[in-house]
């Protein structure tokens, strides 16, 4: 008998990063083809470039091989080995661009997990540190993930020019818990960070102030903090930003983010963070769009029982890494309508976990 | 004194001493338990006795384990037969069988499955003594029946095989002692009894039950003795293993190949072939697209699942009502291999076996179903083809319905003409299969196969040019209604259908709805479409604010209600892109998505990204879309949703939020009882002032309990933590039942696969054709699900022990077959051992009585899981075959074992602490290499590689710290790593015509033996004297004007030898005469004393050898003593084995001792 470990393709650039995290967790061989081919510049980007080197390096025998126009990878992955790592994020994409695809890694390492990363920290693409330590790692708790899982943002770095630095710690643990959160509850507290780097320090509390004229009306728990980074922790350009978060009683968290942009004044990316997070509440369920596609991939690799989680409608790429879930894993999940509220939009998601269990860890 | 024997005592049987016994006796019983007997007498007494109980009461408890097989319909034990060849394996079998069925088979061969209670089946399955069938058979069992010869005791393969049960997870075992009445003295028999329990529960456990099986009569075992253990069998409980707890499983107890006849005429039988397996799913859920590993032959692919109706159903309702109808279905038996009812299935032949003379008028015998069916056959005049010519047929004339055709198609000649002569095998086969079961469900079969055949014919789907004949109707026979493919088509298109049409209201409700997401995509009405041309122009007071609060709301409600999208259809089997999808495509346009997914084998594909969006990013944050935002800016819109934080209070309740507001308040009282509201369907709510008033009182409910559970007893709320974990894995186990309970088959089994206990068809591609070719129905064929980590390959580090019964060490770098996992393989460890947690350091021979590492290149196994290691798994192997047994601790893609490499240099050149260093290296990139090193005489002298020298080679300069002598040898202590080779060679018994002898790689050694090939000899290689020449010190010179300045103590004091004589010497001594005489009579008597000496030594000399004499005589009686001892022994033996031998030809069974 030949053994060939199983061969997956796929065509395009879009969602590469969940579809390496997928084929690193089941082991599968991937292929990708077509990546920017008919484009005017083909192939990889930089940051997909880093990331794939930062995969690299997380993991043990790992082949990446890269086709000459750069426009087909393959990926024979190993095993995922984490230990005390670094890496230099290019400065197209923000930390949390890397971050992501090693939160879902991490768990499953054989040593707990020390990335420092090197970048730009908050920007309008995807989720700043804040949000991450802040609204991601607390999703990972209901996993039973928790013991010293920590982000710790050490600089703060603004684009375009960047200059932060965060420190990811994660532990390693056998197995996922279950998942059977169906109770959205009610928003109990709000929470944000604003930041203002190399920029006026009062720009934080004019963000707060415009945010605070919104929320007030609803809860009296609502803090806003004012972070400061001084000289070399505050990044190499100026830039201020406000995140905010909403927990409710059964603490779900919902999310939301605003970035300086030129020429706005901070008050009005204050309300539009404000605004985010109240069509973000509006939407409803026990996990915001942010992070659906983790939650999703930490119940299909709980234990063969049933989890379930409401959540709202699927965003596009949820959809489709529920797809490639079901290629790997050959799990699919019920969708359907909550029964026991007549008329509601959001959805009751339940899988069947694969049972996967940390076979990195060590023994003894 | 007097011979007369004594009277024996005769107690009385009445009279007061009679009574006086018989009332103590009956006392005794009375009373039963005296407690007085057992209250402690002291106070710490009374202490020790609690806390005594309470330590008895915690080794009860073990680790909770969750139970994966469903209570309700769990697939059948499985029962093995186990022990040594003769020992009356399969006449247990048999009476077994009959006990629970009232059948006798003649012939029984793979697994027996029959039905022994309202909720349990039991599938017998014999193991013959192949070491491969024991490690398979150890490895699904969940009874093992140990069948020990009474008379002759424990063989080896008995404990071969307990050692293997031991690694892979200890099944229940129940010893059973057969061959006892071979033993004729009551004597012998209890004391033998007796000996062999001991050893027996030492093997297992204190107390393991241990049954003893007198003589066989009528070639079974006596009803009673069956009976009981049938009993003990009935009552076993079962705790589930950890390994077969996660991974399904099933044990096949039929095959069948269905690759097409002419692709294996045209290979000669020699291509892959397609075979399905049929049997129990057993262990976790089996999930489609997952690898399957077949012990024996390797890594298979599933190509499909499918549920059949099971073979051997439990009794239910209705079956109990027609059970006095039909005194035959009781007794189900469930042996595809074996000789139910006189039928038994060969690979392309089906015998019957007719008791008696037999002929076709005969009514006096009894006609069995299976020679009824024949005689049919043999009745048939017609082909078929002439049958199906008319519009209806009966196939055999006791068919009791008729097949039907439609008789429309006229036009299929051509077509069917290729199918036809399948048909008629078809039906026959069918016939054979359905044979166990009863007529009606026959019929059914043809039915359903007709009915498939038309469809076949008007539904156009394309046939697949495979697929003729066979493969399609295979697939339906037995087939659970609701999930034949017919069926699963029909299906689809109904739901498609109700799709359209909820998208039609999805599509009305689109007018008034209007969110931002939906705009960019979809072709807005012109309500909307206004709305925001007006909202873009009136820039002050834009319209679209004026209601917004109403519309908003309405919107929400709206699309609440009535926009209900199928999103598991909608994501899993179509194949719109993900965008279409939530943005509502059109209706066409689905429809034009679901006729493409029509060929719905590879329904899931990817979408080619469009070459316009390639600059698209990969990023979490979705993009904000500012009109949405802008919605925000509204007063009312903000108030609308106050009821989504804590302080909206429940004022909302109206707006169809009831349940929500309910379930949040109900979270702070207790989550548990939240989540099971939330699982309860509300009542729709039609009047919200009742709905309210219900949601109130339920509250109430649950406060009210809630208190009186802690006001009653507060302790009984905290549990302790081993029932805290029993009582959330019922609650989960609960709610996996629960969550899919109303979920159509075809559906459930996408998403939670085949559960434990259903009857599946598996179809496995690309089996070697050796496995058709050489199937042997008495070795079990298992079918191991494996995880997806399982299917990779790496190097595994375990912890191993050499087995302490195995007489040899194990050698690394020799190649060892390992049982792990499922898996049996052959590869090569190397052993290590932690030195000092600094490195792991290859050891060259396993240590005695001692774990060590070794790490092997194989198939991935997750930590923890237990193995044993072989050498050898051929029967004629002396000595105990279990070489090693471990568990898994690690796994990786590097190894890091290294070991000691000496390198050993000379000086050359001496300075003070420095020397030249020369025959360490052989170049100066070598000790680049190695500069700073550290260094060693063999005298101690520490040092250091500093650099190299340019003449000669690999010479070097290094410093110590004393100065070096040229004599000194220096050496350097490095570290060489090593890899494990990469070795992996899975046993492949199942594939061999002869199963039993599989040979792995041989040992070098072994090969040379074999071909009879002399060990090659390397001349530096043998062992020679070693000549030292002796050593020669130069004399120490002190230079003289040294020596002149020495004090006299420290001078050398150096002298010449004498050269002129001495004194004595000049002189000749002249003796006196007396001293002569002196000098004489002593020499005389030295003389004397020699002589005596000889004369003494001589007689010693000839004591001895008669000594020897006689000794030499005794031993030479003792030995004709023993002589004449063995040869009783072997006598007794030879009888023993002779009648052994008659016994079994008398029963007419095979081989005592034949392996």
């Amino acid at each position: 008998m030949v053994h060939t470990a199983s061969l997956v393709n796929f065509s395009g650039h879009q969602h590469l990063r969940h579809r390496l995290v997928l084929a690193i967790l089941t082991g599968k061989h991937i292929r990708i083809d077509k990546i920017r081919s008919e484009d005017k510049n083909p192939g990889l980007r930089d940051f997909e470039i880093s990331l794939l080197r930062l995969l690299e390096k997380i993991t043990n025998g790992t082949i990446i091989e890269i086709s000459v126009t750069g426009t087909a990878i393959l990926l024979k992955p190993g095993i995922i080995f984490g230990g005390v790592l670094q890496h230099d994020c290019p400065k197209s994409r923000s930390i949390g661009y890397f971050l992501e695809p090693i939160i879902m890694l991490a768990p499953f390492a054989k040593r707990p997990v020390q990335l420092t990363l090197k970048g730009i920290t908050t920007d309008e693409h995807d989720l700043s540190a804040d949000l991450l330590r802040t609204v991601t790692l607390p999703h990972l708790q209901l996993f039973g993930i928790s013991n010293g899982l920590e982000l710790r943002i050490k600089k703060r770095g603004a684009p375009p020019e960047g200059g932060g630095e965060v420190q990811f710690l994660c532990p390693i643990v056998k197995q996922l818990k279950t998942l059977n959160f169906v109770d959205p509850g009610k928003v109990k507290r709000i929470r944000g960070i604003a930041h203002a780097v190399r920029v006026n320090p009062q720009f934080s509390n004019r963000m707060i102030e415009a945010s605070r004229s919104i929320l007030n009306r609803y809860i009296p728990d609502i803090y806003l903090y004012s972070d400061v980074y001084k000289g070399d922790e505050s990044g190499k350009s100026p830039g201020y930003a406000l995140s905010l978060l909403a927990e409710s009683t059964t603490s779900v968290i919902h999310c939301a983010e605003a970035v300086s942009e030129p020429g706005v004044a901070p008050e009005d990316i204050g309300l539009k963070a404000t605004r985010q997070l109240l069509a973000e509440v509006n939407k409803g369920g026990c996990v915001d769009r942010k992070h659906q596609i983790l939650v999703i991939m930490f119940m299909v690799l709980g234990s063969e029982d049933v989890g379930r989680c409401r959540m709202g409608e699927p965003t596009p790429r949820t959809i489709q890494f529920l797809r490639d879930v079901q290629t790997f894993f050959g799990t699919s999940f019920k969708i359907v309508a909550d029964s026991s509220l007549p008329g509601c939009s959001q959805l009751l998601y339940s899988c069947y976990g694969t049972g996967y269990v940390n076979a990195n860890r060590t023994l003894a | 004194m007097d011979d007369r024997p004594h009277k024996a005592h005769r107690p009385a049987q009445s009279g007061a001493k009679a009574e006086k016994k018989n009332k103590g006796k009956g006392k005794e019983k009375q009373h039963g338990f005296n407690e007085k007997a057992f209250a402690p007498k002291s106070g710490r007494r009374a202490d020790r006795q609690g806390r005594r109980n309470v330590e008895r009461d915690q080794t009860r408890l073990h680790v909770p384990l969750v139970n994966r097989t469903p209570d309700d319909e769990p697939p059948p034990v499985i029962i093995a037969i186990v022990g040594p060849p003769g020992v009356g394996k399969t006449t247990l079998l048999k009476s077994l069988v009959r006990r629970y069925t009232k059948q006798i088979l003649n012939d029984v061969k793979g697994p027996v499955t029959v039905v022994s209670g309202k909720k349990r089946r039991l599938t017998f399955i014999e193991c013959n003594n192949d070491l491969n069938s024991m490690i398979d058979i150890g490895k699904i069992a969940d009874l093992v029946l140990l069948m020990i010869d009474g008379s002759f005791g424990f063989e080896m393969e008995t404990f071969e095989f307990l050692n293997i049960l031991q690694s892979h997870g200890f099944p229940k075992v129940i010893g059973i002692l057969s061959h006892l009445d071979l033993i004729k003295k009551a004597a012998t028999l209890r004391s033998t009894k007796k000996a062999l329990k001991k050893r027996f529960w030492t093997e297992i456990y204190q107390g393991a039950k241990l049954f003893y099986l007198s003589g066989v009569l009528n070639g079974r075992y006596p009803d009673t003795e069956i009976m009981n253990l049938s009993r003990f069998i009935s009552v076993m409980k079962f705790r589930p293993l950890v390994f077969r707890n996660s991974h399904p499983y099933l044990l096949a107890d039929r095959l069948e190949d269905l690759t097409p006849r002419e692709l294996v005429r045209t290979s000669k039988g020699k291509c892959d072939r397609t075979v399905t397996v049929y049997g129990y799913v057993r262990g976790t859920n089996l999930r489609q697209g997952h690898k399957v590993y077949i012990p024996g032959v390797g890594d298979l692919d599933m190509q499909s699942i499918a549920v059949l109706g099971d073979p051997c159903p439990l009794p239910n309702e209705n079956s109990e009502k027609k059970r006095k109808l039909s005194e035959k279905k009781k007794l189900l038996i469930h042996a595809p291999m074996s000789d139910v009812g006189g039928v038994m299935y060969d690979k392309d032949a089906v015998w019957v076996n007719v008791p008696g003379s037999f002929t076709r008028g005969n009514k006096d015998v009894p006609q069995g179903e299976g020679e009824q069916m024949v005689m049919d056959l043999q009745d048939v005049n017609n082909t078929l083809e002439d049958a199906v010519a008319k519009s209806q047929i009966r196939l055999f004339g006791t068919s009791s319905k008729t097949l039907t055709v439609e008789d429309d198609k006229g036009s299929i000649s051509g077509e069917k003409s290729d199918d036809e002569e399948y048909n008629d095998e078809e039906d026959e086969e069918d016939e054979e299969d359905g044979e166990d079961e009863e007529d009606e469900e026959d019929e059914e079969d043809e039915e359903e196969e007709v009915d498939e055949d038309n469809d076949d014919d008007d539904g156009d789907i394309p046939r697949d040019a495979r697929n003729t004949g066979r493969t399609t109707h295979r697939k339906i026979m037995r087939t659970v209604p609701s999930s034949s493919k017919k069926e699963r088509e029909d299906v689809e298109y109904a739901d498609s259908d109700s799709d359209f049409g909820e998208d039609d209201v999805d599509e009305e409700d689109r007018r008034v709805r209007f969110s931002g997401e939906d705009q960019d995509q979809d072709i807005p009405s012109d309500e909307e479409a206004e709305a925001i041309s007006e909202g873009e122009e009136g820039e002050s007071i834009p319209k679209w604010k004026l209601n917004l609060s109403e519309r908003a709301q309405k919107s929400t409600s709206l699309s609440r209600k009535a926009r209900v999208k199928d999103w598991t259809k909608l994501i899993y089997s179509t194949n719109l892109t993900p965008e279409e999808i939530v943005g509502d495509k059109k209706e066409d346009d689905l429809k034009e998505g679901d006729n493409m997914e029509m060929d719905e084998d590879d329904f899931f594909q990817i979408k080619k990204t469009s070459s316009d969006n390639a600059e698209e990013l990969d990023m979490s944050n979705d993009p904000v879309d500012p009109e949405e935002l802008k919605k925000w800016e509204d007063e009312d819109m903000l108030e609308s949703i106050r009821h989504l934080f804590i302080t909206g209070g429940d004022v909302d309740a109206e707006q169809g939020d009831g349940g929500l507001n309910e379930q949040g308040v109900d979270a702070d009282v207790d989550e548990n009882e939240s989540n099971e509201d939330g699982n309860v369907p509300k009542p729709s709510s039609s009047d919200p002032e009742s709905a309210r008033a219900a949601a109130l009182a339920a509250r109430k409910e649950a406060l009210k309990r809630k208190f009186d559970e802690q006001y009653d007893d507060p302790e009984s709320s905290k549990l302790d933590f081993y029932t805290e974990k029993k009582d959330e894995m019922a609650r989960q186990l609960a709610l996996n039942r629960a969550e899919f309970e109303g979920v159509d088959a075809e559906s459930r089994a996408i998403v939670e696969g085949y559960r434990p206990g259903s009857y599946v068809r598996i179809e496995l591609a690309n089996v070697p054709a050796e496995l058709i070719e050489n199937f042997d129905p008495t070795y079990p064929i298992i079918v191991g699900g494996l995880l997806s980590t399982e299917e990779r390959f790496g190097y595994i580090q375990v912890r191993i022990k050499r087995h302490r019964w195995y007489t040899k060490t194990l050698k690394t770098n020799d190649p060892l077959i390992f049982s792990l996992g499922w898996r049996r393989f052959q590869t090569i460890p190397i052993y290590s051992l932690d030195d000092h947690s600094i490195r792991m350091r290859m050891l060259k021979y396993t240590p005695e009585h001692m774990h060590c590492y070794a790490t092997f290149y194989g198939p991935v196994s997750l930590p923890n899981t237990g193995f044993c290691a072989f050498n050898s798994l051929s029967g004629d192997t002396p000595g105990f075959r279990v070489t090693a047994t471990g568990v898994v601790l690690d796994i990786d893609r590097s190894v890091k074992i290294v070991k000691k490499l000496k390198l050993t240099g000379v000086p050359y050149k001496i300075f003070k602490n420095t020397a030249f260093v020369r025959d360490m290296f052989s170049s100066a990139l070598e000790v680049a290499k190695f500069e700073g090193a550290n260094i060693r005489t063999v005298s101690g002298i520490r040092g250091q590689v500093k650099k190299a020298l340019p003449k000669p080679d690999g010479a070097f300069r290094a410093t110590f710290e004393d100065k070096v002598l040229m004599s000194d040898i220096i050496f350097l202590r490095a570290w060489y790593s090593i890899q494990p080779r990469k070795f992996y060679n899975p046993v492949t018994s199942l594939l061999l015509s002869n199963k039993a002898d599989w040979t792995g790689m041989r040992l070098t050694g072994q090969i040379r033996r074999d071909e009879g090939i002399k060990t090659p000899l390397d001349v530096n290689s043998t062992y020679k004297r070693i000549e030292r020449a002796p050593r020669r010190f130069n004399p120490l010179i002190v230079p003289k004007k040294l020596q002149a300045s020495l004090p006299y103590a420290s001078k050398p004091k150096l002298m010449k030898p004498q050269q002129n004589q001495t004194y004595l010497q000049k002189r000749a001594v002249v003796m006196e005469p007396e001293e002569k005489k002196a000098v004489a009579l002593l020499q005389q008597i030295r003389a004397l004393r020699k002589d005596q000496m000889v004369r003494r030594k001589e007689k010693k000399v000839e004591k001895k050898a008669e000594r020897q004499k006689k000794l030499a005589k005794e031993e030479e009686r003792k030995g004709e003593k023993e002589k004449e001892r063995r040869k009783d022994a072997m006598r007794a033996a030879g009888q023993k084995s002779k009648r052994e031998a008659d016994m079994e030809d008398g029963r007419g069974r095979s081989k005592r001792r034949k392996t």
